[in-house]
């Protein structure tokens, strides 16, 4: 505290300058964007991935499937991906405002030329952003290397894959953002996430599908619960792109799929998909705006 | 530059600030004065836009409630606690706050500078001081050229060469043209730097006038207590006319209120008496509490 405090600008006689209109909503993206990739997490996310990934092409080829390449790869890698994406979608997801809201620093961000609306749309994009990258870093590796021990087939699957898993990773972003919203603090909000994965990838098929149908047993009831669970309608549209098989889609997959078809199927699930990535995002921001910081 | 209307804030049924009205032209300091709970920091954080208010706050004719990114682009923010991204380093912080508020890198480097954290450029923020953070928030709140600045509780934690340095940096954003507000609970703040003084009791404006007629008003004053070796009775007409007040009594001891500057007068009656003063005591009286300076 020896320096005395002075006003930048005076000498130089620089004029005040005008935000532009995407200032804000463009550096909370840029930042988010650099912390993921600076944090821990991602990487090892995306190396476990492609460990993972390589390690299931290897053990197949051994197995003497290696002539299924990318097809049989691709459904090995459903549950690992079903597993994980969510997990690591929530947690960051959970973090983006609550984060702030524990450090403090809520309160100095919202006091700059920026909305509420774009501090979440920043945050919210640019983990999207770095989750996809991951996601496609994991995925890349390992198509890399599995293509160059096995002939390459099916490689459209595997894009595929790649990119419904990029979607449930926005759609439980959007439902983590949700949950750091209404949370007033980062380890509530994280316990929050914790719950929500182990309810939607764990419980929900060993228990809640069937309670589901032991209150109300009809196709209908089938239908909603499949839709009502973004990791359900990721693992039937993985599935259903893969190998339509009734025992492999299991009772909701095997459901849909006779009572509409695979196309309809693959529209419904998708549109289900994206309405997650889209409805807890767009709840967020109205309670957002409606909060004091 | 800044007015506000009946701005009031409620928690269910509890008012914490109850329909504050001023105006504040540009080039002029507004000091918002307050025992803690007072309704200072809401009243703040309603004219940066943090809260939701009943009322109505123009910062330059923007609403606040209405569009609030555009009025805040005309404000500078210093919260009491500035808290910024540990793991940014100061230079991160300054050009990530530069490009929310559309500044230069250019800017950024020299409000670095100007706050005197030149040489701390590459430290993170989480190795700063609480003074060093101060002064980073101030040069986030520079950034930008704000018209406006609102300094929530500024010289709290700060040392006494930092909170000159700090009346001196208010003085000079006032001798640009710019407005300030500023909140704190330090009355000797007030002549020092403003020219308005807005007094809040529980959410309500109990005074709101220019800071001589406040500073009049509310003269420090002093407690002081005697414990006198016999002569009490001799001893207490003297004090009461030494001090201008009645004089309290609670066994031994005797106790006067009298305004800080004066209380001098009072031990030089009771000498010039003859009178053996065995002990005393001297309260400044709290500048917390503006209610209770006024009186005992």
């Amino acid at each position: 505290m020896n320096a005395p405090i002075s006003t930048p600008g005076v000498a130089t006689g620089l004029a005040a300058p005008a935000v532009p209109r995407t200032a804000g909503l463009a550096t909370i993206f840029a930042k988010e964007l650099r912390d993921a990739v600076r944090s821990r997490w991602l990487v090892a996310f995306a190396a476990t991935f492609a460990l993972v990934a390589v390690g299931l092409a290897l053990v197949q080829q051994e197995g003497g499937v290696a002539s299924q390449g990318f097809n049989r790869t691709t459904a090995s890698l459903i549950n690992l991906c079903l597993l994980l994406v969510p997990l690591l979608a929530l947690i960051l997801g959970a973090g983006a405002i609550a984060g702030e809201r524990d450090r403090g620093t809520l309160g100095v961000l919202l006091a700059q030329p920026l909305t509420a609306t774009e501090l979440l749309l920043g945050k919210y994009l640019g983990l999207t952003a770095a989750v996809w990258a991951a996601v496609m870093l994991g995925f890349g590796a390992a198509g890399l290397l599995i293509a160059l021990v096995s002939p390459v087939t099916d490689f459209g699957h595997y894009l595929l894959f790649v990119v419904l898993s990029a979607s449930l990773a926005s759609a439980m972003l959007s439902i983590g953002v949700l949950i750091s919203v209404v949370s007033d603090g980062r380890s509530k909000a994280l316990a929050l996430a914790v719950v929500t994965w182990f309810v939607l990838v764990l419980f929900y098929n060993l228990v809640g599908i069937g309670m589901a149908l032991s209150v109300a047993s009809s196709g209908e009831t089938l239908l909603l619960s499949t839709l009502l669970n973004p990791v359900e309608a990721v693992r039937i549209l993985a599935i259903l792109s893969l190998e339509p098989d009734l025992h492999v889609l299991g009772p909701l997959g095997a459901y849909m799929h006779v009572r509409f078809g695979a196309a309809t199927s693959a529209v419904v699930l998708t549109a289900a998909v994206l309405a997650w990535a889209v409805l807890p995002l767009v709840a967020a921001n109205a309670i957002f705006r409606r909060q004091d910081a | 530059m800044l007015s506000a209307q009946g701005v009031t804030k409620r928690y269910g049924n509890t008012t914490v600030l109850d329909g504050a009205t001023f105006d504040l032209q540009g080039g002029q300091v507004l000091a918002v004065v307050g025992a803690n709970g007072a309704g200072k920091s809401t009243l703040i954080k309603s004219i940066v836009g943090l809260m939701r208010f009943q009322g109505r706050i123009l910062v330059d004719g923007v609403d606040v409630a209405r569009d609030g990114k555009r009025a805040r682009g005309r404000i500078g923010y210093l919260a009491q606690n500035p808290a910024f991204h540990v793991d940014l380093s100061v230079r991160e912080t300054a050009m990530f706050y530069a490009r929310l508020r559309g500044a230069s890198e250019e800017r950024a480097r020299e409000a670095v500078e100007a706050v005197g954290l030149g040489g701390h450029a590459e430290k993170m923020v989480g190795a700063l001081s609480g003074g060093m953070r101060q002064r980073l928030g101030l040069a986030v709140a520079q950034m930008g050229d704000p018209a406006l600045f609102i300094l929530d509780e500024p010289a709290t934690g700060l040392d006494v060469a930092a909170r000159l340095e700090l009346r001196d940096f208010i003085r000079a954003q006032r001798a640009r043209g710019k407005s300030v507000v500023l909140s704190t609970h330090w009355l000797e703040d007030v002549p020092a730097t403003a020219d308005h003084v807005l007094v809040l009791d529980q959410g309500r404006t109990t005074f709101l006038g220019p800071s001589s007629e406040f500073v009049r008003a509310n003269a420090a004053r002093s407690r002081l207590f005697f414990r006198l070796n016999g002569h009490t009775a001799q001893a207490i007409p003297l004090i009461a006319a030494a001090a201008g007040e009645e004089v309290a009594r609670n066994g031994d001891w005797l106790a006067v209120t009298c305004p800080t500057g004066e209380k001098v007068k009072v031990f030089e009656a009771l000498v010039e008496g003859g009178i053996t003063i065995l002990d005393f005591r001297v309260e400044e009286a709290t500048t917390a509490d503006p209610q209770a300076v006024g009186g005992p």
